[in-house]
Parts: C-alpha cells; structure tokens; sequence
C-alpha cells in the first residue's frame, strides 16, 4: 500500500506539473485538479466532523471546559443544518451567523490582539534583550510613530524622510531576503515529494 | 420596539464583542462561550460552504445528471474517482481500513506540490529575484526623474539586504581545527548584517499588525457606543 501511495503521488504530481509546461496536457492537469478540489473539500468535512466527535467525546466523559463544547457542538449542529436547508447566501444566515457572530467575533480576536502584541513586545526586551531584538523594537516604534498623521499633514523628516526610506528599502531589503529563502525551501519541499523522498502522506 | 433582522444582528454582534473585550480582565467564562461557540458556528457554516459550492456543484449534481440522462461513457469516468476517494477517506474511520485513504492523501500531496512548486517559482522565486535586479533599471530612474546615484544607492542597500538575509538562515558550517563548528568567515559577518535587515523588516510588518489591531479596536468601541446610542434612541 505504501509503494502504490508513493506511485500515486509521484505519478499525479508530474502530471500536473506537465500540465503548466505542455499544452497537451493541460485537459489532464485540469481534470485531476478538479479531483483534487472535491477530496479537499471531502477531508475537510472529515476534519470537521472528527472535531465534533472529539468535543461530544469531551461532552460524554463530563470533562472539564464539557459544558463548552456541548455548546461548541450546538453551534456547530445548527449552522450547518440551517446552512445546508437554506445555504449559506441567505440572507437570514448572513445576518445571523456571519455578521451577527463570525465577524464580530474575528474582529474582537484582532482587536485583543493589540494588547497582546504591546505585552509581547515589552517582554521580548526583559527576556531578549540582543542585537535583532532592539533594532526590531526600535523600527516598530519609529514606522508606528511615524505613521501618524498631524493636523498640517505627515510629521517633518520622520514621517516623510525616514519612514519611507526605512520601510522602502533597508525593510525590503529584509523581506524579499525572507521571501527568497522561504521560496526556496518550499521548492525543495515540493521537489523532495515529487522525488518521493519526503512522504507526508504515511509513507517511509 | 419593533424586533427586526437588524436589531437582531446587532444586538448578536454587541453580545459577542462584549464577550470576547472581557478577556482583557482576564480568561472567564464569557470570553470561552464566545470563542467555543465562535469555531462551532464557524466550523458548520463552513460545512454548509463546502457542500453546496463543491460538494452538490461539483460531484452531486453531475451524478445526478449523469444518472438522468444516461450519458454513462465520459461523465461517469470522470465522477468515480472522486466516489472511490470519497470512500477511502470515509475508511479513516477504521483503523482496519485506515490504509486506504493514505491513497487520497497521496493524490492530495502530489497535486498539492506540484501546484506549489508552481507557484512558487513563478509567484515568488522569479519576481522577486527580477524586483531586486530590475531595482538598479536606470531607465526607470531617467523616466521617474530620479537621480543615477540615488537609484543605485538604493539597489545596493536592497541587494546587500537580500544577500545579508539569505545568508543569516544559512546553517552549514564545518568542524574546525580546534573541535568547534563554525560557518565560513565571509558568511558569519554576512549573517551579522542580515539579522539588522530582518529586524528592520519584522520590525515593519509587527508596526503595520499593531496598527491595524487598534485600528480595529477603535472600531469594535465605537459599534459598542453606536448599538447603545440605537437602542436609547440618541441619534
């Protein structure tokens, strides 16, 4: 089974990858992309029941934190039930579970995130105070600072000097540095699978 | 008071952030209800998603189709794998059977990378390998009116800044005379500049994080002060 695995993915992966490099195989790359779009989709609905049963597994033992995860499991039943009866475009469903609590929730989450991230910040000088953690510090301070905008307009030099030179620049320099490496590595990961060498599917 | 949709949302959307802001006094009860009810909720509209814009389009209804008009030769070929893959990743449930689906996650990872491997190259790779080039382009310069010397200043600051970055995720070293393990010389001051270019970058992206953050905070308060204003009637 691990041999017929591996084949499977050597064998689909080099076939899409024809598919960007000939024409003649695009209608292949197209249909087994298309496949490849249903069985996401089919894995996720597993991902998600198998969240369920975790939580009514918690539900059944009468863990601690259960209570919340039978009302984990309400939301869950409902949403889905009323989304799979009148689909997710209603407008009832759009007003109830997405702008009544999906986006409501997912903003409130980003707004914590602005304490949590100034907490942060201040411990990462206590417990790591070198080279690369200062000029961090120090650059979000200033781009932050900078950024704000006074009654006549942007501030002298910070704002309309060094701000942009440091974002626009020395930053870039920095981020397209982290963007090449992280390509890369996702290269070599993708290669290795093509190779069979790596197997995340269960193989050795 | 008349209860419409609206209000319904609104009052959902108040309830909800209310809960969520309590955790800056600390984890409680509210702040849990709110998130667990959140991934419920989240999980099941997600469901409900999947169904009907892959699940009904893409492999219900043409079955559907198939089955009524009979054209069994072409459509059905191209519905049984996905049927087969359908089955095998059901069997995850038995441990007994559980091998089958590995088959599924084969197909999903050999796609998967080589839509990646794509991607990546022509998203990320080649882009920004022609950005950092086409950043000493003097041609660009004349017709931006921009001096020689500032746009080659600029060049070389960018390009020591990807080099220098590069290098300070480079891990290969080699086992000196004296038993420790060292990279090269020329790598090591290269790693020492990267780490100031990699802080400056995080530096500006945790800026821009923060900034949004509060941006969004600021918002959340003021629909908290809107919904009370709504409810007392202040306009």
């Amino acid at each position: 089974m691990r041999v017929v695995s591996a084949v499977i993915a050597i064998a689909v992966g080099l076939l899409v990858l024809l598919g960007y490099f000939l024409p003649v195989a695009v209608p292949v790359q197209t249909i087994l992309l298309e496949w490849a779009v249903i069985l996401v989709a089919v894995a996720a609905v597993v991902g998600v029941i198998n969240l369920a049963t975790v939580h009514a597994d918690k539900v059944r033992r009468r863990a601690k934190d259960g209570i919340y995860s039978a009302m984990l499991i309400m939301g869950m039943i409902v949403a889905a039930g009323l989304g799979l009866a009148f689909k997710p475009q209603n407008s009832f469903m759009q007003a109830i579970f997405l702008n009544g609590i999906i986006i409501p929730v997912e903003a409130s989450l980003l707004a914590l995130l602005t304490v949590t991230l100034l907490y942060t910040a201040i411990r990462l000088l206590r417990r790591r105070a070198d080279a690369m953690s200062i000029t961090f510090i120090v650059t979000a301070s200033l781009i932050f600072f900078a950024s704000a905008t006074l009654p006549f307009g942007d501030m002298p030099i910070l704002g309309t000097l060094i701000r942009p030179w440091v974002s626009q620049i020395l930053a870039l320099g920095g981020v397209r540095g982290i963007l090449i490496g992280v390509s890369l590595g996702t290269l070599l990961t993708g290669l290795r699978v093509l190779f069979g060498i790596d197997r995340p599917y269960g193989g050795k | 008071m008349v209860f419409s949709l609206d209000l319904i949302t609104g009052l959902l959307s108040f309830l909800f952030t209310l809960m969520v802001l309590s955790y800056l006094i600390g984890d409680n009860p509210l702040f849990k209800i709110a998130v667990y009810l959140f991934v419920g909720v989240s999980s099941g509209y997600a469901i409900a998603i999947i169904f009907w814009q892959v699940l009904f389009a893409k492999l219900l209804l043409p079955t559907i189709t198939v089955l009524q008009t009979g054209a069994y030769d072409v459509g059905m070929i191209r519905l049984v794998v996905p049927w087969l893959g359908l089955f095998f990743i059901l069997m995850k449930a038995s441990p007994r059977f559980a091998g089958a689906s590995r088959m599924v996650m084969a197909f999903l990872v050999g796609a998967g990378a080589a839509v990646t491997l794509v991607g990546t190259l022509t998203g990320t790779l080649l882009p920004q390998i022609a950005a950092t080039i086409n950043a000493f382009d003097l041609d660009v310069a004349q017709a931006r009116n921009i001096k020689v010397s500032e746009v080659l200043g600029s060049g070389a600051v960018i390009l020591i800044g990807v080099v220098t970055s590069l290098a300070y995720f480079h891990f290969g070293a080699r086992r000196q005379q004296d038993g420790t393990i060292h990279r090269l010389g020329f790598i090591e001051v290269a790693a020492w500049v990267g780490q100031f270019f990699i802080g400056i970058a995080l530096g500006v992206i945790f800026s821009g994080v923060f900034a949004s953050a509060l941006t969004t905070l600021l918002e959340r308060a003021f629909s908290i002060v809107q919904f009370i204003n709504t409810l007392i009637g202040v306009p």
